[in-house]
């Protein structure tokens, strides 16, 4: 009998918070909650960005300095936090999109391999 | 590290941080609540799926802050907390830090000694080079490694190991200057090489040199600082003043520093001025007086220079079979030669102190045990609200360290205030070198590195108690179920959970404590036998006293002297009786080889040997000796007494009295004395009250014994005479002073210090470990009481008797108690064959004392553990079963 698949649906693979948040912020400075609206909504709401781990990791973010924030106005007239992308951000992105780029096609190298009779 | 500056700044702004955050969070609240009621929900059905799907924002908040902070934020949390638990529980606190003060505190204070007599380096440069030279024979009682005058020149000539070997004597002189009274001065002659075997530099001016240590050299002196201080008040000037010392005019040429201690309390060094020419045909065994010390060459190890010496040895023993076959050099080092003594002693006291600690830390790993369980739903709370087991551990970890180093600090405070209190009451050779009497906590302020290692010594025990402390509640959060714990705890029945570890805290308790127990025991044992066994003198009421006359005075105005101060002694209204001879207790020991008329004489080899003492005046009646048989010598005759002992081991089965012993005379001629009287055996003489009793010979002085050592039995208090005697002197000679007025009395309570000592600190921790074994037991037996209250419920209604269900406390108690008696018994054999060399007429295995201090140890065991089993065996069944 089939199990359910280990991951749960809609959960990111662990350590890929960082580069998809650094990824969003490639096309613009965004807030928070547009931050993870943006992944939920680029990945046909397969990904979901959960809260708890979305400020914790924005924090972390902020410390190693790959991203600014500042006060800015939204559109609704609402104060918010936008985030920035800073150089060694955009540094750092690159690294992480080729590590997993590396990491995915070893993985699909290892289930493609043809199946025993 | 731009990320630690980030976080630094971070840490600065922390407010602002917090406030950014909320701020950030309420709006994100904000943005999704709109988006769902865009979905149609109604404001209200909103907020609440926003505030769902946001999730515990104070666990929120703190992850972002643990993101950003640094490690020891969360210590100081765990500090913060701890500090509130502590205030929460002041009694608790209190008891545990009290606790731990006195274990931490007694180890402090003990390694302050180890560390100032066994480990440190002594006061002089490269002092690890200094050893000591000792002469031995190879049969028969030593000389205290004294070596004879000859074999010393030998060893300079001949050896190869050392840089330099230099030898020093004790004297005692008088000091005349202007018109001051007479001083009496201890005085140490050393050779020149002397200071360059232990290369102290002086404080003031220089010491001599080979030039000045000639026997005709114009006379010079080296002051201690303490002699500088008391007789000339530190003053610069006296450093080139021309003194009198013994009648010859001696010129002080320097100061020594206060560390300087070699002797101890010696008031100067002069000259020993003595030639290779005028001793070496001085070869007899009366003239082994030379304390030897050398300084071995750099690269030659202790053992090629041991070699060195036995190849020297042989050598003498071939060119002079007469006097040197028997003998052996030995080579200690100076640590050895001036601590060896106290070793034993020392290291008992410390593994004592360490017992003591162990007592102590398992009384709070208990204390700390019963807290955890009362804590276990807290603890269990803080696991369900997220923290990890380590989170919690480091925080039980965090407490009984802070709790520990309280302890630490008070008892390290208790203890440098101890030290400093009893440094200058501690005996003899503790007090001197400057050993223990610095006050090494003050001392660490002023010059740190004087004294850290003690002070790390504290720091480190403190620390590693706190972990020991902290096991017990750490192991049993970590096997406490979450959720039974969650429930209200303490609703199992059975009793038996736990059992292990408490019959394992019992035994343990007990055996520790027996340790010390049985180790006190002894050494009160021992102090008992060394003062109660029969003195043989009669110490009270009698004044000692000492008289040195230059040593170059005409033997015929040596007697007159001594014969007129003894007449005007014996005149002195309360005198009873006055003599000289050796006192004893003090050092003073000559043990010579004699041929006898009753044994077959062989050629070079000497039939008995025995200690000589030089005696004059009534000094039997003084001292309170008895006269067994014959009479007492008298001057000018052939004559000698001898004692029991002396009897017993060379006339056993015939009459002493008549027979006849062969003295060298001064002149090289051979005197036949014969034996007149037989004395009671004196214990003490030439030494420790500890030491077996010598053969001795008792011989009227001469002319050429110019030192002296008065014995006055009076019927007033002794100290009261000493004004009279020094008036008496005075008119005698004027330039005579009065060397160390004592009591005998005082003498021997001096020479039973060490074994004194020894017996107070281990009666004192047996007695606290007692103290905290009752206490940890009686807790023990409660809290396993308190626990079984509804099983004791339930056996009494199932009919067991009250004396059954004490019974079952304590059959329980005393079991675990026995198996702590014969594990403790086990350890205790072992180690008190450490404390052999300490005891004086008991076996460290002794039974009997083993018996006793077992008893002293079961009997308040039994009362702490009988308290708890009756309170038990009242409970009302009833009410037992009903509390739940």
């Amino acid at each position: 009998m089939a199990k359910k698949p280990d991951l749960l649906p809609g959960a990111l693979l662990p350590g890929t918070l960082a580069m998809l948040i650094l990824k969003t912020l490639t096309r613009a400075p965004l807030h928070g909650y547009g931050i993870a609206l943006s992944i939920k909504r680029i990945s046909d709401d397969v990904l979901t960005v959960e809260e708890g781990s979305l400020y914790p990791a924005l924090q972390r973010l902020l410390v190693q300095g790959w991203v600014k924030a500042e006060w800015k106005m939204t559109e609704t007239n609402r104060r918010a936090r936008y985030y920035t992308l800073t150089d060694e951000g955009r540094k750092q992105l690159g690294l992480e999109v080729s590590e997993f780029e590396r990491m995915i096609a070893a993985i699909g190298r290892v289930l493609q391999q043809p199946q025993e009779a | 590290m731009t990320k630690f500056l980030r976080k630094l700044a971070l840490l600065l702004r922390r407010d602002r941080f917090r406030s950014e955050l909320d701020e950030e969070m309420a709006f994100h609240r904000a943005e999704a609540e709109k988006r769902f009621e865009e979905t149609g929900m109604t404001p209200k059905q909103a907020r609440r799926a926003a505030k769902r799907q946001f999730g515990n924002q104070t666990r929120l908040r703190e992850q972002s802050h643990e993101a950003v902070a640094f490690r020891f934020e969360s210590v100081w949390q765990d500090l913060r907390y701890a500090l509130r638990q502590m205030q929460r529980a002041p009694g608790f606190t209190l008891a545990v830090v009290l606790t731990l003060a006195l274990g931490i505190g007694a180890n402090t204070a003990i390694f302050s000694v180890v560390h100032a007599t066994l480990l440190r380096d002594l006061p002089y440069p490269d002092a690890a080079r200094i050893v000591r030279i000792e002469d031995l024979p190879l049969k028969g009682t030593s000389a205290e490694g004294l070596t004879g005058v000859p074999r010393v020149f030998d060893l300079q000539a001949r050896s190869k190991s050392f840089s330099a070997i230099g030898l020093m004597y004790l004297d005692t002189q008088t000091l005349t200057d202007g018109n001051r009274l007479p001083e009496h001065l201890d005085i140490a002659a050393v050779s020149a090489p002397f200071w360059r075997v232990l290369g102290t530099k002086p404080l003031v001016g220089r010491v001599f040199d080979e030039r000045e240590d000639h026997a005709n050299s114009a006379p010079v002196a080296v002051l201690s600082y303490g002699a500088w201080q008391r007789l000339f008040g530190g003053d610069l000037a006296a450093v080139g003043r021309v003194v009198t010392i013994n009648r010859q005019p001696t010129t002080l040429i320097g100061v020594m520093p206060p560390t300087f201690e070699m002797p101890a309390q010696t008031d100067l060094w002069r000259p020993a001025q003595l030639d290779p020419a005028q001793w070496s045909a001085y070869r007899g065994d009366g003239t082994r007086w030379a304390n030897v010390f050398a300084r071995v060459k750099p690269g030659i190890t202790d053992a090629a220079a041991t070699a060195e010496l036995r190849t020297l040895g042989t050598q003498l023993a071939v060119e002079h079979p007469q006097t040197d076959s028997d003998w052996q050099f030995r080579l200690i080092s100076l640590r050895e030669y001036l601590y060896g003594q106290v070793k034993p002693a020392i290291l008992v006291l410390f593994a004592a102190s360490a017992v003591l600690l162990l007592i102590a830390c398992l009384n709070v790993g208990n204390l700390m045990l019963s807290r955890a369980v009362g804590r276990q739903q807290e603890v269990a709370l803080r696991q369900a609200l997220g923290a990890s087991r380590a989170r919690v551990t480091r925080q039980l970890l965090t407490e009984a360290a802070m709790l520990s180093l309280l302890g630490g600090i008070l008892g390290c405070v208790a203890a440098s205030a101890l030290v400093r209190f009893a440094a200058p009451f501690l005996p003899g050779v503790l007090r001197a070198q400057g050993a223990v009497a610095q006050d090494w906590l003050v001392d660490w302020r002023v010059d740190w590195l004087v004294d850290w290692p003690v002070a790390g010594f504290a720091l480190a025990v403190s620390l590693g108690t706190a972990v020991l402390v902290a096991m017990a509640p750490v192991w049993s959060t970590g096997r406490a179920d979450l959720g039974d714990a969650l429930k209200s705890a303490g609703t199992r029945l059975a009793g038996s959970s736990g059992h292990r570890a408490r019959s394992c805290f019992i035994a343990l308790q007990v055996g520790l404590s027996l340790v010390l127990l049985v180790t006190a025991c002894l050494l009160t044992e021992s102090l008992w036998k060394l003062t109660q066994t029969p003195l043989g003198f009669v110490p009270e009421h009698v004044l000692t006293f000492s008289l040195k006359l230059p040593w170059n005075s005409d033997p015929a105005s040596v007697t007159r002297f001594y014969d007129e101060v003894q007449r005007r002694l014996e005149a002195l209204p309360g005198v009873k009786a006055v003599g000289t001879g050796i006192l004893p207790t003090s050092a003073y020991n000559l043990r010579v080889s004699y041929d006898v008329d009753w044994k077959p004489r062989t050629a070079n080899q000497d039939a008995i040997s025995a200690q000589s003492v030089v005696i004059s005046g009534n000094y039997l009646g003084a001292l309170g000796v008895p006269l067994l048989a014959g009479r007492p010598v008298k001057p000018n005759e052939l004559t000698v007494m001898v004692n029991e002992e002396f009897v017993r081991q060379y006339l056993p089965d015939r009459n002493p009295l008549g027979r006849h012993i062969f003295f060298g005379g001064p002149k090289g001629d051979v005197e036949s004395r014969e034996i007149v009287g037989i004395t009671g055996d004196t214990r003490g003489i030439g030494g420790s009250l500890a030491r077996p009793v010598q053969p001795e010979l008792y011989v009227e002085a001469l002319g050429y014994q110019v030192g002296r050592s008065f014995v006055v039995r009076s019927s007033l208090p002794p100290e009261s005479l000493v004004p009279a005697i020094r008036g008496q002197l005075r008119q005698v000679d004027p330039q005579q002073s009065l060397g160390e007025p004592r009591t005998l009395d005082a003498m021997v309570q001096k020479s039973v210090a060490q074994p004194r000592l020894n017996m107070a600190l281990l009666v004192a921790f047996a007695a606290i470990a007692l103290t905290l074994a009752c206490v940890g037991i009686y807790g023990v037996v409660a809290y396993s009481v308190a626990q079984r209250r509804q099983e004791i419920g339930v056996r009494m209604a199932l009919g067991a008797s009250r004396g059954q269900i004490s019974a079952l406390f304590l059959k329980r108690t005393l079991a675990s108690a026995l198996i702590g008696l014969s594990c403790g018994g086990a350890a205790t054999l072992l180690l008190t064959r450490l404390l052999r060399s300490q005891l004086y007429g008991v076996k460290p295995n002794d039974p009997l004392t083993f018996l006793i201090a077992t008893l002293l140890l079961l009997a308040p065991v039994f009362a702490a553990s009988l308290r708890p089993a009756l309170k038990a065996a009242s409970l009302d069944p009833m009410e037992a079963l009903r509390t739940e």
